[in-house]
């Protein structure tokens, strides 16, 4: 512990995500063709309710099933992480989710079949996912809603600044299940519409995704490094922000002393509420008014926990791509000018602010540019 | 080797104490009408946090390996008519949450973490790796009801919270972690919780790798 210092940069040595279009190439061409994975499926599954937007991976039911069903795409996303000694003490990995293997406890609430169990808690299901990957132990594990992600990333780059690890894998997933798109449901913000980040509309409304991600940071110079990270919790409620948007300013201007002269684009967080929309629009035109901003959930929906990785490796895709996919799934106007719903080239950037929310008011975001 | 002095501890151990009796022990020390929105975990997080004073500078790390059970089961029992309002508190990590929203007290740097034997270790090399002059290490459960049954919940519920620095003027402790050649060990946040509580001194391997020293003045 010392005085608040910058957060030291990172490089990304390798990113993976997996999302309702397959992989991170494969997402980043179906964003760029402004595609819409989401579709209207009942919010409880085979149990029916409420017709709301999901994306689920393709060929996967909300249903849970034992073991859950989403093991065979987290396998198969992880086929393409480096090799090696992963959850060994010189390459640890950081765990980050927000729901875990949560919608086994509702299948076992729903049918008293014990076998749910073995998936339920988040220690359990990691635990089970960590022996099923091949990894050693040494796994830590973060939950803080939708910005979990962001946790894994700023305790990887302490953990290889204090010299405590060679490699660290930031490891993130979030499936969907009857609990989580019930609970967003039983919150009226998960309604039959299809959500529009940042359009300027009557009312405001959010889709779900699957998603799940991984990146792995290290110290040794890569094409495309974290810049700078931050945080802030405001603890002003649990489901809205402060009305001046102080909080979303907190944690970008966090951020500000690393730009540097860098071109910057933003891909915001951009559910598609409206209130926190709004401020997540203000502050960040404020603090970088020449950046366009783009949000992604309109199309593949909000994968939760895994949206900052999930999201970080579309953007590192675009960062070595022709284009910038834009705001899928909205029409002008929006609220801001700098809201862009079309895709933008990529080579007039050369870096880019990525942000996440969640459930408290809490905040994050993280600057990824060239090296 | 990360260290770091003890300069506050709190603790809570309600027993068997059921919720409601929790709510009315601590009534005093939350606004009027507060605790009736509040978990026991959320309760208990709160008496021990409240006496370390927290401020927005503080790095604050939580450790809970269940989190918030009975809102969790309060939830899920709540379906096909989900509750907009446990489905909110279920989610970690609520309990924390839920005292700092009361007191409008932002933090900077939140990390909510989750975990079985080792993290007492790995929520421990967070606070001590942490950025800010003090950390504050918190952590606990709460005794469930039919998960417990299961097998999915706490079967004792407790909270504890610490503030550390780098400052070894007035400590009354010291914590540090250590590389070793130890090729296991485990340290649960039970037993964390009951060494704290006792002012107990630890030495032992809490996870693969290190060595945990904690030592009372």
């Amino acid at each position: 512990m010392a005085l608040v210092s910058p957060t030291p940069s990172v490089y990304l040595a390798a990113y993976g995500c997996l999302t309702a279009f397959g992989n991170a190439s494969a997402t980043y061409a179906a964003l760029c063709n402004g595609e819409r994975a989401l579709t209207l499926q009942p919010a409880l599954g085979n149990r029916g309710g409420d017709a709301v937007p999901l994306a689920l991976c393709r060929g996967r039911a909300l249903d849970e099933t034992a073991p859950p069903n989403w093991l065979p795409y987290v396998q198969e996303l992880v086929t393409t992480l480096p090799a090696g000694d992963w959850g060994s003490p010189r390459r640890p990995v950081f765990v980050t989710s927000s729901n875990f293997g949560v919608g086994s406890l509702y299948a076992y609430r729903q049918t008293r079949e014990r076998v749910h169990l073995d998936y339920g808690t988040p220690s359990s299901c990691v635990d089970w996912l960590r022996r099923e990957l091949g990894w050693g132990e040494n796994v830590s594990t973060f939950s803080h809603a939708c910005v979990s992600a962001h946790l894994g990333f700023l305790q990887a780059t302490r953990a290889l600044h204090a010299g405590l690890a060679d490699e660290a894998l930031v490891f993130s997933f979030d499936f969907l299940s009857p609990f989580v798109a019930g609970g967003f449901n039983a919150l009226k913000i998960l309604n039959s519409e299809f959500p529009a980040p940042y359009e300027n509309r009557a009312s405001g409304s959010i889709g779900l995704g699957d998603g799940a991600a991984y990146a792995v940071l290290t110290r040794e110079r890569s094409e495309l490094q974290i810049t700078a990270q931050a945080l802030h919790n405001e603890m002003h409620h649990f489901t809205a922000n402060q009305a001046d948007g102080a909080g979303f300013a907190a944690c970008i201007q966090q951020i500000m002393p690393a730009v540097g002269g860098r071109r910057l684009w933003a891909k915001g967080h951009g559910t598609g509420t409206l209130e926190a929309g709004r401020l997540e629009v203000a502050a960040l035109e404020q603090a970088f008014p020449a950046a366009p901003l783009v949000s992604w959930k309109g199309s593949l929906g909000h994968t939760l926990g895994s949206c900052g990785a999930v999201e970080l490796a579309i953007a590192a895709e675009c960062l070595k791509g022709e284009y910038i996919p834009g705001t899928v799934g909205s029409h002008a106007p929006g609220f801001s000018a700098t809201v862009a719903f079309d895709p933008l080239p990529g080579r007039a950037f050369d870096g880019v602010v990525c942000t996440s929310n969640a459930f408290g008011g809490a905040h994050a975001a993280l600057l990824l540019s060239h090296e | 080797m990360l260290a770091a002095y003890i300069h506050a501890v709190a603790t809570d151990d309600p027993g068997a104490e059921e919720p409601a009796g929790t709510r009315e022990r601590l009534k005093d020390r939350f606004p009027r009408g507060a605790t009736r929105r509040m978990t026991q975990l959320g309760l208990l997080m709160g008496a021990v946090l409240d006496p370390l004073r927290l401020t927005e500078m503080d790095t604050v790390v939580y450790a809970s390996e269940f989190a918030e059970s009975r809102a969790l089961e309060g939830f899920l029992d709540s379906f096909p008519s989900a509750s907009p309002t446990l489905f909110q508190t279920s989610i970690h990590p609520s309990a924390v949450q839920q005292w700092l929203i009361q007191r409008q007290q932002a933090v900077r740097t939140f990390f909510p973490m989750t975990g079985g034997p080792h993290l007492v270790a790995q929520a421990l090399q967070v606070a001590l790796l942490a950025d800010t002059p003090r950390s504050i290490f918190c952590g606990g459960d709460e005794r469930g009801t039919w998960l417990l049954e299961a097998g999915a919940a706490s079967m004792r519920t407790f909270a504890f919270a610490l503030a550390l620095s780098r400052d070894p003027l007035g400590a009354m402790g010291e914590i540090k972690l250590a590389p070793s050649d130890h090729a296991s060990g485990d340290l649960s946040l039970q037993r964390f919780f009951d060494a704290l509580q006792g002012r107990e001194s630890l030495a032992l391997s809490p996870t693969a790798g290190l060595w945990l020293t904690l030592d009372w003045r």
